[in-house]
């Protein structure tokens, strides 16, 4: 750089009266700089003859590629369809049973499932199903299921929801049972799977749960939910989706202030119809969406 | 030509130091707000269910705290300040300048009060409601008059490089505010902007992307153009490069708002003439680089020694490094991957942090000194910002980089049966790492403004002897 020594400044100066004054070399454009800029602009006007670039009077210059942002659109939309037409063709004709035992059309269902899943069942169900005990979501990767585990009765709790209610017992909350009873019956519930130490309270709550309270309507003779067990020996409304209280999975959590508001102002639990054609959810998926979701779930590890 | 003291005399330091101490007291507000809304997206129960200091609401906080406060602020005492002394004339008018300070201030004080009580008009960059919004451009005129009107009675023949951007940067904000802000007001706190749909939104980041483009980097190549040479002992490199760069730079840089808007409602035409435009800056931009860079060419050794013009080099070389990312970015390809990630937040964040706030650091640890007649009070103490900025910078803008590649990757990422791979909560999950790193950055970032406030307290008090902290 010991050229720029020999330029000459433009003898001007500024501010000299504290400090360094203010001078300016007068050195060339650096030739780099220059012709890098020149570059730029010829690239621009190659691309301006490409691609639409300037406005007219009432259109604007469409370039010789025939480019726009729709067409790119539309023509990858149309490969992305392209090849997933022939499985979804497939897909339409066949049964629910039918997608688990055709590996090939298995693997595309659970693909596309896992897609959808993930942006409108992931919110409640978390993701990959695991489930939020903060909201009451079921998890879905185990075989405990509140209706149905077979892929049917799967693909009809998304086409069509599910309304589960657990009313509430407490005088308070709207219930026919003062506070002591509510308490009873929650140390009874919590003996079903094995916790809890009070026996005479046990007691009591055992026979309100038979009795009066009438919980064995919904939870069975045995506690353990209306999808397995049974009321006065006969086999149980399966829809009713009560919950086994004898095991540990529990929808709101096992800890005894849970256990008893549960029982004590009761639960609401909704599940949004997902079908086209029903009530609930504006955002409804279309039967094969559906199908491939059913699939996803049932392949999450507890399908029946 | 008018005698040393007497001359001292005649410039109104007054207002340049009122702006310089809001400068680092805004500067502090605004990196401190970063770091809260950093924290928020890394922890979002941290606004503890309040609305008032929820993210939405901080947010526009913080942009315009960094942005108008503290940069307009460090703009406002370094052009009246340049202006002065390159023109050898006091300030046009003390009224003026007194009404600048107040008002700007006052703008500043309304958007700290509104923001929060959620009143915006919901553009960025451009969140104060209309009263606010004429407010501002009265603030802005008198601004202008007081500006121009120095020119006027200068006694230097020529106007020196630095008031050129300076003066471009008055005079296509004022331009640039006006034409955004056009409402109808409905009552005193809403209005409705007079342009439609897409027509708003090309309006919206044509002021958006000039705002970028003249206050925070033409008005901030003003101070360099006074800083670097006076600090390097140097002369400008090239004059006839200063002239150039500057032209092509305020001809370009007005095209190139349509790139925030790729992909969008926006016709292909205006979107193609926003990259091109962006494309043809690059070298202009970096003119403002060469001629700082080159002018420390055969001062380097000063570095070894100097920290004040290590935050000058250092500027220089962010300033390069995102006018060359921006125009990448603005490809529609490279675009498609960037838009709506956080590489953007990286990339503005190169610029604010890397380029702008570290040459207003040079910048206020040159002025104090000057202004109050003191002696710096620790230039070690400086070095240890220096590192602390520069450390924090890196941290935020890698951390943004790494976060805002895998995000956009992820978004677009696609099964080979051709479903989305991701689900948009999963993308989410994956940004939490690199959101704490980022408020890491941005909280080492602010540990270096608080020593520099402390620095600049002690330095205007350190009229004795120097203490011995004093040299490096």
């Amino acid at each position: 750089m010991s050229e720029e020594k020999e330029v000459e400044t433009t003898g001007h100066q500024w501010d000299e009266d504290e400090g360094y004054p203010l001078k300016e070399f007068n050195n060339p454009l650096p030739r780099w700089w220059l012709y890098s800029f020149y570059g730029t602009i010829v690239w621009a006007v190659i691309y301006w003859i490409f691609y639409p670039a300037w406005p007219l009077v009432t259109d604007y210059t469409r370039g010789l590629l025939g480019w726009s942002m729709h067409r790119q659109l539309d023509e990858e939309l149309a490969q992305a369809r392209a090849l997933q037409k022939p499985f979804n063709d497939r897909l339409e004709k066949m049964g629910l049973a039918e997608i688990t035992h055709d590996p090939q059309m298995l693997q595309y269902a659970v693909a596309g499932g896992k897609s959808i899943f993930g942006d409108n069942c992931a919110p409640c169900h978390g993701n990959g199903g695991t489930g939020s005990k903060s909201g009451g979501f079921p998890v879905l990767v185990d075989d405990d299921w509140l209706i149905s585990g077979t892929i049917e009765g799967i693909a009809n709790t998304i086409t069509h929801g599910h309304v589960a209610m657990m009313p509430a017992h407490q005088k308070e909350y709207g219930g026919s049972f003062d506070a002591k009873q509510v308490d009873d019956l929650t140390q009874f519930v919590l003996s079903l799977s094995g916790q809890g130490g009070n026996k005479e309270a046990q007691a009591r709550g055992a026979a309100l749960f038979k009795g009066e309270a009438g919980c064995r309507h919904c939870h069975g003779d045995l506690g353990k939910g209306s999808a397995r067990d049974t009321l006065d020996g006969a086999p149980m409304e399966k829809s009713i989706g009560a919950p086994n209280l004898t095991d540990a999975i529990w929808l709101y959590g096992s800890d005894e202030a849970t256990v008893r508001q549960s029982i004590a102002k009761g639960r609401s639990g909704r599940m949004p119809a997902w079908g086209m054609g029903t009530e609930g959810t504006n955002h409804k998926l279309p039967p094969l969406a559906i199908k491939q979701v059913a699939v996803y779930v049932h392949s999450l590890g507890g399908g029946q | 030509m008018i005698a040393h003291s007497g001359n001292m005399e005649t410039y109104d330091y007054d207002v340049v130091k009122k702006f310089t101490i809001m400068s680092v007291v805004y500067g502090i507000v605004g990196f401190l707000l970063g770091v809260i809304i950093a924290l928020e997206l890394a922890f979002p129960e941290l606004n503890g269910g309040i609305s008032y200091i929820s993210f939405g609401r901080l947010r526009p906080l913080h942009t315009s705290a960094v942005i108008f406060a503290f940069g307009g602020c460090v703009l406002f005492a370094c052009s009246y300040y340049v202006v002065q002394r390159t023109c050898k004339a006091r300030l046009f008018s003390d009224a003026l300048s007194k009404f600048t300070f107040w008002g700007w201030n006052l703008v500043i004080v309304l958007a700290v009060i509104t923001y929060p009580l959620g009143l915006t008009q919901g553009k960025e960059y451009a969140e104060t409601i209309w009263p606010i919004d004429i407010l501002i451009t009265v603030v802005w005129v008198a601004y202008f008059i007081n500006f121009v009107g120095t020119l006027a009675k200068r006694k230097e023949k020529h106007i020196y490089v630095a008031n050129w951007f300076f003066l471009a940067f008055i005079i296509t904000v004022a331009m640039l505010h006006i034409v955004n802000n056009l409402a109808i007001p409905v009552n005193l706190t809403d209005s409705y902007s007079i342009y439609p749909g897409v027509q708003d939104a090309m309006i919206q980041w044509w002021y958006g992307h000039n705002a970028v483009g003249f206050f925070l980097t033409a008005a901030f190549l003003g101070l360099m153009y006074y800083f670097v040479p006076k600090q390097a002992e140097r002369p400008v490199y090239s004059y006839r490069l200063s002239i150039v760069h500057f032209w092509a730079l305020a001809f370009l840089y007005i095209w190139a708002g349509p790139h925030h808007l790729h992909y969008t409602a926006l016709p292909d035409w205006a979107s193609t003439l926003g990259a091109t435009f962006s494309i043809m800056l690059l070298l202009p931009s970096w003119g403002g680089m060469i001629n700082g860079i080159m002018t420390l060419s055969g001062a380097w050794h000063k570095l070894r020694t100097d920290p004040i013009l290590r935050f000058f080099i250092i500027s220089l070389s962010f300033y390069g490094m995102s006018t060359f990312e921006g125009p990448m970015m603005s490809i529609k390809t490279v675009n498609a991957l960037s838009h709506y990630t956080d590489w953007s937040i990286g990339h503005v964040h190169s610029g604010a942090l890397g380029w702008v706030a570290m040459v207003s650091f040079g910048a206020i640890y040159h002025l104090v000194p000057k202004l109050w007649g003191t002696q710096t009070w620790s230039v070690r103490l400086i070095n240890v910002h220096f590192w602390l900025a520069t450390i924090g910078i890196v941290i935020y803008i890698v951390s943004m980089w790494i976060s805002g590649i895998m995000q956009g990757l992820m978004w677009r990422a696609y099964d080979h049966y051709g479903n989305l791979t991701y689900s948009f909560a999963e993308t989410v999950g994956a940004m939490h790492p690199y959101y704490v790193f980022r408020a890491v950055g941005g909280i080492i970032f602010l540990l270096g403004a608080l020593l520099m406030a402390f620095n600049v307290a002690k330095t205007i008090g350190n009229k004795g002897e120097p203490s011995p902290l004093r040299t490096a």
